[in-house]
């Protein structure tokens, strides 16, 4: 699959200008980390890409075929968002039919439905959680069951809007699960995040927004080298990395383990 | 010095609830302290900022044992308007803080103002200087509801900074927003810390919490399982169990250790670490 955005632009019925001549192109099973200042215009941009929000400016394909042609629920089969607030997503009554809404839709068959819903609430940790109430969940989960619901319909691509928001360590770790299997999947993962060490863990590219248009385009090491640039967009390295700048390290470091080794290979070299 | 928060013997069950979701949980904070307050999910801690506030048990419904206290007040006889003279909370979802009764962002953050007998121009200095803080002087004609996330919980965290409380109870209060932008909110916390407010702050987030924290309380399914410095707390070698990962700063110090590089001291802040790596590359 393929997602092009060509000169798109976005504005608000208050006249706000959200978005700018983006170009930019999202292919096969890319993984994809979308950085970048509150009200750069992530979140706007992520909407464009199923299809709840048009380009006011410009065009957007999917396999070439332009968004305006299709209806947002064809979209969502091909490119799925899972809400920055899950409160603006979760609507049933319990987390079973948040699950199969989507699915039921595009008429999948209901056994596949019940077989999917397993599988989806074992990764998203919600399998006692089925019959409960979306509003009876805790924050955490209810950012789960509004990627399950997305997940569900099992798109080619998925979009996260903040997926670690209040995440603790195991929820980080299920995350990270969850994204590996969609990877192994073959789908293209695309997170709009504010946590730089869950965006080097996850993504092979970064995507640095700032004022409604792309600043950098790169891989991690490219875009968190350029320390200053960042800055422009709010934007600093993750911990380790940041401590590896502040030695005068040339390399980007992103995981300790790379760190210890690096300062090793320092210390022998000066010994030497 | 003084006590400004005493929690006894405390518990509290949610009507309905089958499991409390504090259980016997005793601390204080003394005027001036840094506390944050770590653990897994469900582990309790917002409950715990909740009954600070007093919105346990004014607010939502269940069952309390033991007592807090708030300058010498307890919360279970002081109404919430008035314990907020003293504390203030920066509520987890800043979705659920706003009142969304007012036009616009300037109205949001004055509201809280409206009830005090504060003048029309100090309510007018209050709101620019906030907005200043918070990064948001170009958002105040706009509406509430057509704002992005991060922009919600900075017009959040300024409404409960326009107060001026000398005790700030601080839920996740940076979930949302920009890196630089938190890492900026949080040296002004530190800078009222200084200057004698008290803070007690909920964060997932382990290298900011060694990075500020007097003191770190973990909790772990309602009770509080262990309290300490820092050092004290991620030293311990059992800490992942309680759902909370150790700070990339102290697996640094253990993996140069490891390596024969180390010299046995563990790094809480940046500025050790950064100090810490220099040695071994000076070595
Ligand atoms: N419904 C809306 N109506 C009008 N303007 C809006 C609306 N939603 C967002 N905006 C504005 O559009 C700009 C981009 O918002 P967007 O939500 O895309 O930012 P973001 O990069 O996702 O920010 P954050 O990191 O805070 O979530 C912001 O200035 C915001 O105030
Ligand atoms: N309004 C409520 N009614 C009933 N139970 C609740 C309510 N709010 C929280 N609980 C339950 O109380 C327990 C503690 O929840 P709390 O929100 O205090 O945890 P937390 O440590 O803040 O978690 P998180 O890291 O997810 O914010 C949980 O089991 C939760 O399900
Ligand atoms: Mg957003
Ligand atoms: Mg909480």
């Amino acid at each position: 699959m393929k997602i092009e955005l060509n000169d798109v632009g976005y504005s608000y019925q208050t006249g706000h200008h959200a978005l700018e001549h983006i170009n930019l192109s999202f292919e096969g099973n890319q993984s994809v980390a979308i950085i970048g200042q509150n009200g750069a215009g992530k979140t706007t941009l992520a909407k464009q890409l199923n299809g709840i929000l048009r380009p006011t400016q410009g065009t957007l394909k999917i396999d070439g075929i332009e968004i305006s042609g299709r209806t947002t629920s064809e979209w969502s089969k091909r490119v799925g968002y899972v809400f920055q607030n899950p409160d603006d997503q979760l609507f049933l009554e319990t987390v079973r039919e948040e699950f199969a809404f989507g699915p039921r839709n595009i008429g999948m068959d209901e056994e596949t439905i019940e077989r999917c819903i397993a599988k989806v609430a074992a990764l998203t940790g919600l399998q006692d959680k089925l019959d409960v109430h979306p509003a009876d969940l805790s924050p955490t989960e209810k950012k789960f069951c509004g990627i399950g619901a997305v997940v569900m319909m099992d798109p080619d691509a998925v979009v996260f809007d903040e997926p670690t928001c209040g995440q603790d360590y195991a929820g980080d770790v299920r995350l990270h699960d969850l994204i590996a299997e969609l990877k192994r999947e073959g789908k293209m993962r695309i997170a709009i995040s504010h946590d730089m060490k869950f965006v080097v863990a996850n993504f092979d590219r970064v995507v640095v927004m700032c004022q409604g248009k792309v600043l950098v385009d790169g891989t991690p090491e490219e875009v968190f080298s350029q320390v200053d640039v960042l800055r422009k967009s709010y934007v600093t390295p993750p911990p380790i990395t940041r401590v590896a700048q502040g030695v005068g390290l040339k390399e980007t470091v992103f995981i300790v383990p790379q760190f210890v080794e690096k300062l090793e290979d320092a210390c022998s070299a000066q010994n030497s | 010095m003084k006590t400004v928060v005493e929690v006894e013997h405390y518990s509290f069950i949610y009507q309905d609830a089958k499991v409390p979701a504090i259980k016997d949980v005793s601390f204080t904070v003394r005027e001036g302290e840094f506390v944050c307050i770590v653990g897994a999910n469900g582990a309790g801690k917002t409950t715990l900022c909740n009954a600070l506030v007093g919105l346990i048990p004014h607010y939502f419904t269940g069952e309390t044992e033991g007592s807090v206290r708030i300058n010498g007040a307890d919360t279970a006889d002081a109404s919430v308007a008035d314990l907020s003279n003293y504390i203030g909370l920066v509520f987890q979802n800043p979705f659920n803080q706003l009142t969304y009764a007012s036009g616009t962002v300037a109205e949001e953050l004055a509201y809280g103002l409206g009830n005090r007998g504060v003048s029309r121009d100090e309510m007018r200095r209050r709101v620019k200087l906030v907005s200043q803080l918070m990064h948001i002087e170009d958002l105040l004609d706009r509406d509430p509801l057509e704002l992005s996330g991060g922009q919600v919980q900075r017009v959040a965290f300024g409404s409960t900074f326009i107060l001026e409380p000398n005790i700030l109870v601080l839920d996740e209060c940076t979930t949302q927003l920009d890196p630089l932008g938190a890492s900026e909110i949080f040296d002004i916390v530190k800078q009222l810390n200084a200057s004698g407010v008290t803070v007690i702050m909920v964060d997932h987030d382990m290298e900011r919490v060694a990075q500020y924290a007097d003191t770190v309380v973990v909790m772990d399914h309602g009770q509080i399982s262990l309290t300490g410095t820092p050092r004290e707390v991620f030293s311990a070698s059992d800490i992942n169990r309680y759902g909370i990962d150790t700070p990339d700063y102290v697996k640094l110090s253990k993996g140069l250790d490891r390596r024969g590089l180390g010299d046995g001291e563990l790094a809480m802040t940046y500025e050790q670490t950064v100090a810490m790596a220099k040695e071994v590359i000076d070595r």
